[in-house]
Formats: structure tokens, sequence, C-alpha cells
């Protein structure tokens, strides 16, 4: 199946590209070390460095923001083909909803997708294997067979675990896990949802948090990020992917999708239709509080 | 030279403890009892945390010599009166089980830092106050290439101890006095048994000249290779040689009887978007091609040029950590490659 997926989006970036459809197709490639990584394809005759199979994990949806504006002022932003897997989309499908992204600028290569593999494993990353969506929401064009696999029950196991402990257990646990931050933003960074042109984090006038790399600033930070991301984290986990002090980020996203879902019954990106919850209102609106 | 086991070793870190910080690598939990560790130099408070046996740790030992964060000074008023107190880090450090490639980025921070005025008093000061220990390494790990840049696994130049791993435990070599005092009540017999030699075979890497850089500035192969770089600031902070930081002050208290500041200094990156705006806010680094080139440029143009050292010692941290695959010695392979593709093209012209 991977082979398959590989051979058609090779073909089809060709394509794209010969026919001047597009100025170059984001999708992922394999480094001299054996790992995947993004790849960025400019030329028909470098199509064959597409790859595809279970470690292409990374959410490219994140490069479409340094695409949003022209190479040279006056000119037009040129349009590009992305690789998107079904949660990928999900993320691209938040970032139309808040404008940032205009859609016939990008050209989307939706891959049916069986899911990803934990990194160096052969086994399947937990959201894989909860994942409800094996073909993308929409796509330009679309790529493999939606796969034969059956979603394991969403039951938030690892947010009730967290919620069942007492709130001195929890600020320990957060307090262990935030302290090892670098503030190095590879989670920021890596995040499709992350665009802001000025975080809150290094913003200095006014200034929120100070330069310091300790507890107080790495929490706040962390905390603030996942509030920002708030019916809008379509959990791609590439934040936590990122991570060099693997701090268990997903862990705090899904708490608040967990009540995001409970509030709104929405989960982020996951309908062209309708806009996101805190990015919107209703007259007759009555929240459950 | 002399030989010790392992738990003499031990033994002598745990009497050193009572003296001195002992920071050694250390196993770290992570994720809350989901398997994954990390390994760093940390603290330790007795021998049975430290990790003798490893590869690299995640972040290389900078931070006890240049901390991620540190107050550099507080100001006191009250009424009129002004009060400035500079506090140097007094602890006695011992550094246990450093590569040699990070002791080697520490005389790269030592050319940066110390030798050109005006030199880090604070940097300078944990200089002194530390000890290294270092631990050869018996070949290159994965990602490693400090024998393509100079340094080996074995190379001794940069550490007041050397420990060798051999049959039975460590031969111990005594580098510097400071070293040999250090030594003293550890538990070892003298031998004639030579110090083992590396296994030095690694990539080939091929690393241009600091001069035959500027050539290449404007090529459009920098904007190729940042195509995929997230601006994040993870390959500076584990690098052993990035020590750019940023000053603030911060005031503490305020009242009417007086104001307390504290000047502070933290590491900050020239990866960051935000790192060369200046007043009016003006960005000579604007994208993220500007950026990922001037570090490269930093560690093998300017470095060289102004402080003599080509900053990068081939621990391969940066490579290991990138979260999208950027990696150093390919870049270095295309520069150098690049580089004879444009003197071919120079030649034909002429």
């Amino acid at each position: 199946m991977s082979e398959s997926i590989q051979t058609a989006l090779r073909t089809r970036a060709r394509e794209l590209l010969e026919l001047g459809e597009v100025s170059c197709v984001i999708g992922y490639e394999r480094s001299p070390r054996g790992r995947v990584r993004p790849a960025f394809i400019y030329e028909p005759a470098d199509a064959d460095r597409l790859v595809w199979d279970n470690t292409c994990h990374h959410n490219l949806m994140v490069y479409l923001h340094d695409r949003k504006t022209p190479p040279r002022r006056g000119e037009e932003v040129p349009r590009v083909a992305v690789v998107a897997k079904p949660c990928d989309v999900r993320a691209l499908n938040v970032l139309l909803h808040e404008g940032q992204i205009a859609r016939e600028k990008v050209f989307v290569i939706g891959v049916a997708c069986a899911g990803m593999c934990e990194e160096g494993t052969e086994e399947l990353q937990a959201r894989c294997r909860r994942c409800r969506e094996r073909v993308p929401i929409f796509y330009d064009a679309l790529v493999g067979e939606p796969p034969k696999v059956t979603a394991v029950d969403e039951d938030w196991a690892d947010v009730v675990e967290l919620e069942g402990m007492s709130a001195a257990e929890r600020l320990a646990f957060w307090t262990r896990e935030f302290d090892r931050c670098i503030r190095c933003y590879a989670c920021r960074q890596a995040c499709p949802g992350c665009y802001c042109f000025e975080c809150m984090a290094e913003q200095v006038d006014p200034l929120w948090v100070g330069i310091a790399i300790e507890l107080p600033e790495k929490a706040f930070f962390h905390v603030m990020r996942a509030y920002h991301l708030a019916g809008r984290c379509v959990e791609c986990n590439a934040c936590e992917l990122a991570c060099p002090m693997h701090i268990p980020l997903s862990l705090l996203n899904r708490k608040i999708a967990k009540e995001v879902e409970a509030l709104f019954g929405y989960r982020a990106g996951g309908d062209p239709q309708t806009p996101p919850p805190l990015a919107t209102f209703r007259k007759d609106e009555e929240l459950p509080l | 030279m002399k030989l010790t086991s392992r738990e003499q070793l031990a033994a002598w870190l745990d009497a050193l403890m009572e003296r001195a910080t002992v920071i050694a690598p250390r196993q770290v939990e992570c994720g809350g009892g989901s398997g994954t560790h990390l390994l760093l130099y940390q603290p330790v408070a007795s021998s049975a945390e430290v990790v003798f046996d490893f590869q690299r740790t995640a972040m290389s030992p900078k931070g006890y010599f240049l901390p991620s964060t540190e107050v550099l000074f507080e100001i006191e008023k009250r009424s009129n009166e002004v009060t400035l107190d500079e506090a140097l880090p007094q602890d006695e450090q011992v550094l246990f089980a450093i590569r040699p490639c990070d002791a080697r980025g520490l005389r790269v921070l030592d050319a940066l830092l110390v030798e050109h005025e005006p030199a880090d008093a604070y940097y300078a000061q944990r200089r002194r106050n530390t000890t290294l220990v270092g631990l050869a390494c018996p070949h290159l790990w994965p990602e490693c290439f400090c024998t393509a840049i100079g340094g080996a696994p074995d190379d001794s130049a940069d550490v007041d101890i050397m420990l060798y791993e051999v049959d039975g435990g460590y031969l111990v070599s005594e580098i510097t006095e400071k070293g040999t005092a250090l030594l003293a009540g550890l538990n070892a017999e003298e031998t004639d048994q030579p110090a083992p030699v590396s296994d030095r075979s690694g990539p080939s890497v091929p690393v241009l000249a600091p001069e035959a850089w500027p050539a290449l500035f404007n090529e459009l192969y920098w904007a190729r290779l940042s195509d995929r770089c997230l601006s994040c600031h993870a390959c500076t902070y584990v690098c052993p040689t990035c020590r750019c930081f940023d000053v603030r002050d911060y005031t503490r208290a305020a009242g009417p009887n007086g104001i307390h500041i504290e000047r502070l200094r933290s590491w900050d990156s020239c990866m960051a978007a935000a790192y060369r705006r200046i007043a009016g806010g003006h960005n000579p680094r604007p994208s993220k091609m500007h950026r990922l080139r001037n570090r490269y440029y930093c560690k093998f143009n300017y470095c060289p040029q102004d402080f003599g050292a080509v900053a990068c010692v081939g621990c391969g941290r940066c490579i290991a950590v990138c979260p999208v695959g950027i990696d150093i010695t390919e870049m270095l392979g295309e520069v150098a490659a690049l580089a004879a593709t444009l003197e071919e093209r120079g030649k034909g012209k002429g």
C-alpha cells in the first residue's frame, strides 16, 4: 500500500510541476541517514525523491505560513502543492476558517492514511489508533484507498487519569514535565495553529513573560499555548514529536480538546462547514456552565 | 597512569560530593512513567545516580558555565542610596564524564568569552571553579563527526583528568595539576598499561576553509536548505558552542522605601525571528534563510576569522535534535561541492 501511494505521489507531483500548476510540492523524503523529513520539490526531475511510509508524521501545513506572502513585493503568491494526511487537512481546515490560507493557492494532495508509528517501532501512535478519518475531509487529489482499519474508541483514558489526580499531584506532575523545557519553542514552531507574527511568550512591549528559562516562564508558556489551541488543536502531535525534552504536550492539548468536545460537541477542524466555536458566536447560544 | 575499578571511582565521587557539586550524566524520566528517558548532565547526590555507560547527553554541559538563566547583579535603591551587588559564582564544581567534544566546546567558548576583551567574568569564574573529568568515547556514535573537525573520541587536550574504560575498570590519566589535586583520595594502582586508542573511523565530512565561505553567501542553496527549517531554537540550545544571550532588567520589588532590580541574562537564539530585530522594527535577518545561513556562517566563517576557532566540535547533537532532519554534515558536504562547482565555473570563464 505504502509503495503504491508513494508511486502515485511522485507521479502527481511530477505532473503538477510539469504543467506549471504549482511552484513547489511539499512532501516527504528520506534523509541520507534514513529518516523521513519534509521535502520541497521544485523540479519535475526531483519528484522521485518523495517517499511515503508510516513515519511521515510531520504536519506539513506549518510550511504554508511561509508561503502566504510573495517572494518579492508586488509579485503574485505562488501556488504550492502539499501532501496531507487526514489530520493535516483538519489543521488546514482550521487555518482556512481563520482566514490564514488562500484555498486556491494550495493544491492538497490528500493521502488515505493507515496511521503513523511511534518512532523506531512498528506500533501505531495512540492518536492514530483512535483516528476516525482515514481519508481527508477535502482534497484536490486523493492518493491511496481507504485502509481497512477499525478505530479504537476515544475514552480519553490518559486525560481521565490526570483528572483523577489531586490538584497537588497534578501540579507536581506538570512541574516535573515543564521543568525540563528549554524554551526552544520547537513545539510552537512545529504547530500549524501557532502562527502569530509575534508570540505572546516573546513579546517585549507589553512584556507578558520574562526572558528567564525558569519554571514559571516555562509553565506559563505551555499553559498559555494550550489555551490558545482550544478548539483548534487537531491532535497531529507535531508539538510533542518535535519536543527535544519529551514533554507530554498532547496530554495538555487533549485535556482541552475533551473540554471543548463536552461543551460544544466540536472536534477541531473536523468539518469544513462548521466554524470553530471559539471563533464565532450564536445569538441564541447558551452554554451549560 | 592509574588503574581503578568502577566501585573505587564511585566511592571517590561520593567523597567528592561532600565538598563540591558533582555534575554527571543522569537518567531523567519523562512523561510521568511513559517509559521515555533523557540523559542529561545534572548535579548528583550519589554515585548511584551516575550513568557511566552512555553515548551522549541530550544537552551539552555548557549550561554549567553559561547558565540558561542567571542573575548578573542586583540593584537596591533606598532613598538616595544605590547599591549594586554583583555575585560571582563561588561553588566548586566537578563535571564528571564530560566527552572530549564537549570539553573542546569549552575551549571554543573560552576563545570567545574569555580570551577576547571584554571577558565574561561569570563564565570565566565558573571555568576556574570547575574541574573537568573526561571520559573517552571508544568510537564515534551515531551522528558524531568530531574527527572531521579536528577532534578525536579520546582527545584529552581540554580536560583535567581523562578516564578510559578498560577491562576491570578505568585508566586514569592526570592531565593538569588541577586534575591531580582532585584525584587525591582515589583508590587506584599505578600501571604501565597504555591508554587505549579509540577507533577514529567516522564519516568523511569536508569542512570548507573559513575564507572560502563568503563566495557562497548569495547562493540559492541557503533558501532551499532552510525551506524545512522551523526556526525553533533547539539546535542552538543543545549546541556546546552556541552562546548567544539576552539581558534584561526586572523590577522585583518597588515601593515608597525603594526599589529592587535584578539584571538577568538568559540564553537566546539566532534562529528566533526577533533575535536580530532592532529599534524601529527593522530586521536585517527577516527570513529563516537569513537566520539558518547566519548560524552556519557564524560557526565556520565568522568565529574562525574573529576568534580563531571553528565554532563546531562535531558532537552531532543538532542533527539528533532537529525535528525536521536538518543535518550539519550534509550541509558541509553540499557546501564543499557547491564551492568546487563555482570554482570550476570560474576557471571556465577565465
